[in-house]
Parts: C-alpha cells; structure tokens; sequence
C-alpha cells in the first residue's frame, strides 16, 4: 500500500499553518529576542503562544480531525516524535519545589504526550519515538513502513516539543545559540534558535482529493560524533540517497530541498556539501529561519510545509540571507513559481542520527 | 487483529541490579579510554547487552522509558544552581544516546530507532523491531535499559526494585510460523514494567524457545 498525507495543522512561533506559509513567502521570522531563560544572555527563541501546552496539542489534533475523512481515531495509530516530552512542567515543580516529590515521573516522560492525546482520542495503538531532532521523521518513516505492509490503514504523526531550560541552556552551553533569528547558509551565521511547535499529519493508505504522497523514506547514521556531523557528509548523504532509492527516484527528479538547516555552522556547512554532491542546482532552502529549530518536531512541520510548497507549485526563499558561504548551492533568495512535483526534507540529530523523507505531488491534486 | 509476524529469536540477554549493576566488562567492549569516561550508564548496558548478544552492526531499536536521567538532572541541578552546564551532560542526555555509542564505537551507519513509549517502551520496541526485519530482511537487535539511579530517587521511585537494568534479543524474520508462540507471562520480578515485554521474550529465549510472534 502507498501512504499519503491526507490533512494536517500546525502551531508555532508562527502561527497556525495558513500563517506559517504567510510568514515563509514573506520572509516575516517568528523568532524574538528573549532573556526568560538565560538573563545576561540574549537569545533567539520561538515562542508559541499557550496557556497550556497538551491544551494546544489537542486543539491541533482535533482540528486535524475535523479536516479528516474519520468519525474518530478508533482506527488510527498514533506515532508521536518528541525530544522532551513532559520535561516542560517536571522543570517547573523541580525549580519551585528543590525535590521531586510532587514530579509524576509519567508526566515528565515522552510517553507523556501519546497517553495524553490517547485519553482525549482514543487511538488504536501509540508508540513514541524520541531521536533528539530527527524524533518526528523517525515517526513517519515508520508509518510509512507500516501502512507498506498493510498494518495500519490510518497513521496520526505527530511531533510536539516546548521550550524548556534544559534544551535553550543546553544548546547554550554548546555554543551554538544565535543571538538574533537564525540565518541558515548564510556566511558569518551564529547558530541556531531553539523553537517549539506542535505538528500533526494524517497518513492513509487510502488517496483523496488533496493527497500529498509520502513516496520515499531513509535513515542514517553518521557513527562519528555525538554531536557535529560527519565532515565528508556521508550520513546526510545516506539518509537522502535511501529516501530517493525507496521512492523510485533519480536524485533529478528533485525540485526543492527543504534542509534541516539550523543555522549552526557545522551543519549547514555538511548539509550544503550533501546536496552538493547528490544534486545538480536544486533548490534548497531552511524555514528554521521562520520557525527555529523546533526539535522533535521539526520534521513534521517541515512535511507540512514541504506538502504546502508542492500544492502551492511555490519554492519558498531563504529568509536572513545576505551571503551564501556555499556559492555553489542553488539558495532562491525570491520565491520561484514553478511546477513542484517532489520535495526532499531532512532531519539531523546528536547521535549522528539522519533521516530524509519525500513527498510527491499528485497529478490529480489541484494546485491552489 | 493487528498484524503479527514470527520471528527467529538469535540470541538474548538481561542484567539488572537494584542500585548499580557491578561488572559490565567495560574495557574489554570499550577499550578506548576517552570514549569509555563519557559513556552513559545506559550506553554502558547497552553495548553489555549488544556484545552478550553478539550484535556486531546494524538495524537498531533501542527503547527507555526515561532515557538519560542521570544526565538529564545534570543539567537541571546545574541550571537551579547557576552553575555552567557540561556540554558532554547535554550531548548524553538525549533519549538516542546508547544506542548512538554504539554505532559510533562499531562504525554502525545503519538505522537507529529509539521508542520512548512510556510504561510499553519495550513492547512497542519490540514492534518496531519487529516491522524493520520484516522490511529489511536483516537481523535486529532490540534492546531496552532504564538507569534511574539518580540521588533522592525514592521521592518518586515506586514502580522498581532494581534502578539499573536492561535486556535485549537479536531478531529476524522467520521463514514460517510453525512453533511461534505469543509473548507469554514469563514477568522479571521487581524490574520496571517498562522493560518487562523484553525481559518476558528473553525468559522465553532462555526457556528454549526458539520463535515468537509479535505484532507490528
């Protein structure tokens, strides 16, 4: 069986989906300069606004729902993909209180966003994936496998992350936060901006009358280094040359690369050589510079927006860019109307983690 | 009925300890010196459970339900203190840490799936290790640890005798299914729910039984 994704919503520094596209064609960043973490230390963050964050993860699984053809979830099984979980409220009580004893250690797990989605749903099944930034693109590479071989006729992906101390501090202490919305690909880039978002994405095996095809999906790993990617590219080059041998496809049939892109100097620099090396003059382009760097959840906004960009026929510009450091990558610095019939997205994590996925536009899909 | 496929169990193992498991023959699996030093308690159980099975490389999933807790607090106690954060707590705390040691230590490029799925982390590994033999066609290693051996962790400790431990099986795709059987109630006394899936199939293994069924 084929999988295809079938309806979606969003929630990010940028609004909602509509809003999100709004920003990207308009190169309008959902990044702000913000101090709540770490006072003497100014830093990029995208925020979104909440009043309870699984309050909002409901409100966009529910209306992934309503844009459905299902009653309910009874028959859909639910791959969610995060890199913290419930670490948001367990690092609220610690710091308040110096000690765990009003922690619930089920609150502060991954698992914690499936079974709460699960009481307010009620899925078939969960499952819960956590490969730091590659978790969501984990998720649908196994929904895509499942729904292959016929085991689930409905997958609900979806790839939530908050903001918490330990991931701004952390990436802090790497050394790779940007002081100011991040410039992916650009030369003299400072790094990254940690965001938060919550994304969710019906898979079926079944086609309607707006179905986006995931086509391909690939994984990696760079066994290398815990945390800077393999220099000579080859694990990004092996999750993309998977993804393209999954789905049939010469790396020219290729219109848009929508690049993990953070920001950092050591991945854009590997990423860029990836492309490089696999492509002739594809576009490429990071909205990261839109929504930051969303974690868990990057893939799977960045499916929705690589779903948006076939339906729209419209390779989104490459917002904060002045110079490219790499002059042989095709970066659009304006938005290209064009016929886009695949995209090709990537996520990379610690770990030397890599995964590609590709969604194809169907020629039955009207263009919006 | 969710779809349920056979699989050949190749090799198995589990180790526990209810505070800190003793000898994991570090510096024989991890001769190098720098590396072994950053290593995780999970990653160090891990790669015990990987060399018992005989795992040389290649399609992993690993699962936990709380994955880098001793890291992870780390960094908390770090930030409540005002005190700078290690980059190498930061680096180990993400949930893909072990098995991501293990690929690096093993040159391992291949696929590495980490299920985080709660009190049926080792269950739904056991899944999905299940869908990526049946895909590949390749042997599997799944394996699954908790290391929760973090100080002050009776303030929330209810659920385990034994704050160090994991298992694992090396799996694939069987031919048929003459001889599979379901995952049968074969409980580790006093050890995690989360890891207990696993540690059912390894006692099965131990028990003779060469084949099990497991739904996708």
């Amino acid at each position: 069986m084929k999988a295809y994704v079938n309806a979606y919503e969003s929630k990010s520094c940028a609004g909602d989906t509509q809003e999100l596209m709004d920003a990207i064609y308009s190169k309008r960043t959902g990044v702000t300069i913000d101090t709540s973490y770490m006072p003497d230390a100014p830093v990029g963050l995208g925020k979104m606004r909440y009043e309870d964050f699984f309050e909002a993860m409901n409100e966009v699984v529910g209306d992934v729902l309503k844009n459905s053809n299902l009653d309910d979830f009874k028959e859909t099984l639910l791959i969610v993909g995060s890199s913290v979980g419930g670490m948001q409220e367990s690092e609220r009580i610690y710091f308040k209180d110096k000690n765990y004893k009003n922690i619930d250690p089920s609150r502060h797990a991954i698992g914690v966003i499936a079974e709460s989605l699960d009481k307010k749903f009620a899925f078939a099944d969960t499952r819960s994936i956590s490969t730091a930034c590659t978790s969501s693109a984990n998720a649908f590479l196994l929904a895509k496998r499942l729904i292959n071989v016929g085991a689930y006729k409905n997958v609900l992906v979806v790839g939530a992350d908050a903001l918490c101390h330990t991931t701004v501090c952390g990436f802090y202490a790497l050394g790779v936060l940007s002081s100011k919305a991040c410039a992916p690909f650009n030369e003299g880039r400072e790094g990254m901006n940690v965001a938060e978002a919550i994304a969710a994405i019906l898979v079926q095996d079944q086609m309607s009358n707006d179905s986006i095809e995931l086509v391909g999906v690939g994984a990696s790993s760079d066994a290398y280094h815990m945390t800077n990617p393999d220099p000579e590219a080859n694990g990004a080059m092996a999750s993309m040359s998977d993804a393209l041998k999954d789905a049939s496809l010469d790396a020219s049939a290729i219109d848009y690369v929508n690049a993990h892109g953070t920001g950092t100097l050591a991945n854009d620099k590997v990423e860029g050589l990836a492309v490089e090396n696999l492509f002739d003059g594809v576009y490429v382009s990071s909205t990261k510079a839109i929504t930051g760097h969303v974690l868990g959840a990057a893939a799977a906004i960045e499916a929705i927006i690589s779903c948006e960009v076939i339906k729209r026929g419209l390779i989104p510009a490459q917002a904060n860019l002045t110079e490219a450091e790499n002059k042989t990558l095709n970066i659009p610095r304006e938005n290209v109307a064009q016929n886009v019939k695949y995209v090709i997205s990537n996520s990379f994590a610690f770990g030397g983690n890599n995964a590609s996925l590709i969604f194809g536009g169907l020629s039955q899909c009207p263009k919006k | 009925m969710p779809k349920k496929v056979a699989l050949n169990v190749i090799s198995a193992a589990k180790i526990y300890a209810p505070i800190q498991i003793e000898n994991l023959d570090e510096k024989r699996i991890v001769p190098q010196m720098m590396i072994r030093r950053r290593l995780t308690r999970n990653a160090k159980i891990t790669l015990y459970i990987a060399d018992k099975c005989g795992f040389k490389g290649g399609k992993i999933v690993y699962a936990s339900a709380f994955g880098e807790l001793q890291s992870t607090v780390g960094i908390t106690d770090a930030i409540l203190n005002n005190a700078p954060i290690s980059p190498t707590l930061f680096q180990n705390s993400v949930y893909n840490s072990a098995p991501s040691y293990f690929s690096l230590l093993n040159n391992d490029k291949d696929e590495i799936i980490t299920i985080s799925s709660g009190m049926k982390s080792s269950l739904d590994a056991l899944k999905t290790a299940a869908l990526q033999a049946l895909v590949s066609k390749e042997r599997i290693l799944c394996v699954a640890t908790e290391c929760l051996s973090i100080e002050n962790i009776q303030e929330v400790n209810q659920c385990t005798s034994y704050l160090e431990a994991g298992a694992g099986v090396v799996l694939e795709i069987a031919d048929d299914e003459a001889g599979a059987l379901n995952i049968q109630d074969l409980k580790e006394e006093g050890v995690i729910d989360s890891l207990q899936d696993l540690f059912r199939v390894v006692n099965m293994s131990e028990k003779g039984v060469v084949k099990v069924f497991i739904e996708l």
